[in-house]
């Protein structure tokens, strides 16, 4: 076999057995590295340490299981800033399909506190320091009604009670009463917090989303319409490290333990790209001084 | 008439959408908001159904016409009406009037979705990070400048989002950094402005009854 061909004609299941391989040995063996914090994450942390004592922070849950393992591990670093800067905390979501999850990272991360709180105080109860209103449709909906009012929108919360009755919907009525939005999605949801409730109420809105769809929201960024922003894996492991080393919040860091398995994927596809650019100029270079027939084709 | 009534329907709502972002008077603002939280929510409704029941159709259409892949359509709406009957009889976790669990066996929708949807949803996407793989290796070539420097461009972010790029140098994540934040920045922008000029001219023609396609039955 040429050289040519080992180099251009790879068996598509080697590498899937390569990526496969590197991908789930960090797993299996986990080691959360140190992370360089960068702008983006920095801003967005910073936006949320910064709301004010009065005002609530909205955190907007619209992951799928899809895109689950990138963006669930911002959400539980979120929610573990916040409950621990005791920063209240509305929830909800613009789709039907994140409530499960939502739900999930809102119980695990308020149990982590609760199971080693003494007194009332340093527990994380509901309806007293977050709030889950649940979903209403069609998005457009909680987007500008909230500017108005609240549980004028969500007249019951995701559990069935009366919002009106719960003491956190007492102190927050609309957005002039929160700090800021953070829209956690794998879709166009953070662009309609700054397209309607952003321009029309002037609510301060910041995001985490996938790494796929990075390019297209950094403008936002850049704008100042973003208060900040988390992008992919990488953007939650720089927000764990900075709820570690700043709050002191020592727990399992997902998304910085899966920072492994993203360097060796990253790594593989990048050997093979430059595999398959080497046989390609090896052959163009081959075509180029093989000798022509007169209408110019390689004989 | 069957044609006016809605080119007019659209023409007032069209309009009604735009003025309370103008006008901030109170009348205004709450027949804006009567609309949003009352017509909406109620097209909404409306809107669920017939996605529903067109579903239903397209894949009862096709299991009638014996179309390729029939036999997952069975899929769809055995599932469908199996999940529907225990979402609406037996509670979102298990409390309402139909019994959602045999002994240990639970079957309630927080266990299908946690059981079926969360690990089937999650494994179709990481199945793309092969494909991407693969298709990188076969199509990913320098065959031109522009695509030798999306090439070069793409190592460097595809490092300096790792850890390892700092190692390599501190200025690798800057400089991966410095892409995003200017030449990505500058090359969206302009796809940004084209868009949404292009979605304002289109909401226009479609709120002026200029452009009527939407109606269906041709472009008359």
């Amino acid at each position: 076999m040429k050289i040519i061909d080992i180099l251009t004609k790879i068996d598509r299941r080697v590498i899937y057995l390569i990526l496969f391989a590197v991908v789930t040995l960090p797993i299996i063996f986990p080691s959360a590295k140190s992370i360089r914090v960068m702008p983006p994450v920095e801003k967005l942390y910073d936006a949320i340490d910064n709301i004010p004592e009065d005002k609530a922070l909205i955190i907007d849950f619209d992951y799928d299981p899809q895109t689950l393992p990138e963006i669930e591990p911002m959400a539980f670093a979120i929610l573990r800033h916040a409950f621990r800067k005791r920063i209240k905390i509305l929830a909800l979501s613009l789709y039907v399909q994140p409530l499960g999850l939502a739900q999930n990272a809102l119980i695990s991360v308020s149990e982590e506190f609760n199971s080693v709180a003494v007194t009332s105080e340093d527990s994380i109860i509901y309806g007293r320091d977050y709030v889950f209103l649940g979903w209403q449709p069609p998005p457009l909906i909680p987007i500008l009604g909230m500017g108005e009012s609240i549980v004028n929108v969500y007249k019951t919360d995701y559990y069935g009670n009366q919002t009106d009755t719960l003491p956190l919907m007492k102190e927050v009525k609309n957005y002039a009463d929160v700090g800021l939005l953070v829209s956690l999605s794998s879709g166009d949801p953070p662009k309609w917090w700054i397209e309607y409730a952003q321009n029309r109420f002037g609510l301060k809105v910041g995001a985490g989303i996938t790494a796929v769809s990075a390019s297209e929201f950094y403008p936002y960024l850049q704008t100042g319409q973003f208060s900040g922003l988390m992008v992919g894996m990488k953007g939650a492991a720089e927000y764990e490290e900075q709820v570690e080393n700043k709050l002191n919040i020592k727990v399992r860091r997902k998304a910085s333990e899966s920072m492994s398995s993203l360097t060796y994927a990253h790594l593989v596809i990048i050997i093979f790209i430059l595999i398959g650019n080497t046989g390609y100029f090896i052959s163009r270079r081959k075509t180029k001084s093989s000798p022509t027939t007169p209408t110019g084709r390689p004989r | 008439m069957k044609r006016y009534i809605p080119l007019l329907l659209v023409f007032v709502f069209g309009i009604l959408g735009i003025i309370p972002f103008i006008v901030p008077h109170p009348v205004v603002q709450g027949t804006d908001e009567f609309l949003r939280n009352n017509l909406l929510k109620i097209l909404a409704a409306f809107a669920l159904i017939l996605g529903l029941g067109s579903l239903l159709r397209v894949h009862y259409d096709k299991i009638r016409r014996k179309g390729q892949n029939w036999e997952y359509s069975w899929v769809l709406i055995v599932t469908f009406v199996v999940t529907s009957i225990i979402g609406l009889f037996g509670g979102v976790s298990g409390t309402g009037i139909l019994p959602t669990r045999i002994g240990s066996f639970a079957f309630d929708i927080w266990t299908i979705y946690f059981n079926i949807e969360v690990p089937l949803g999650a494994a179709m996407f990481a199945l793309l990070s092969f494909f991407m793989a693969s298709a990188a290796y076969r199509a990913f070539r320098a065959r031109s400048t522009e695509a030798s420097l999306l090439l070069v461009s793409a190592f460097i972010v595809m490092l300096g989002v790792l850890p390892l790029g700092n190692e390599i140098s501190p200025h690798l994540p800057s400089f991966a950094q410095w892409i995003m934040d200017v030449p990505n920045v500058a090359g969206q922008r302009g796809i940004l402005f084209g868009v949404a000029l292009g979605m304002l001219a289109t909401a226009l023609k479609i709120i002026l009854g200029i452009e009527r396609s939407w109606l269906g039955g041709g472009g008359e």
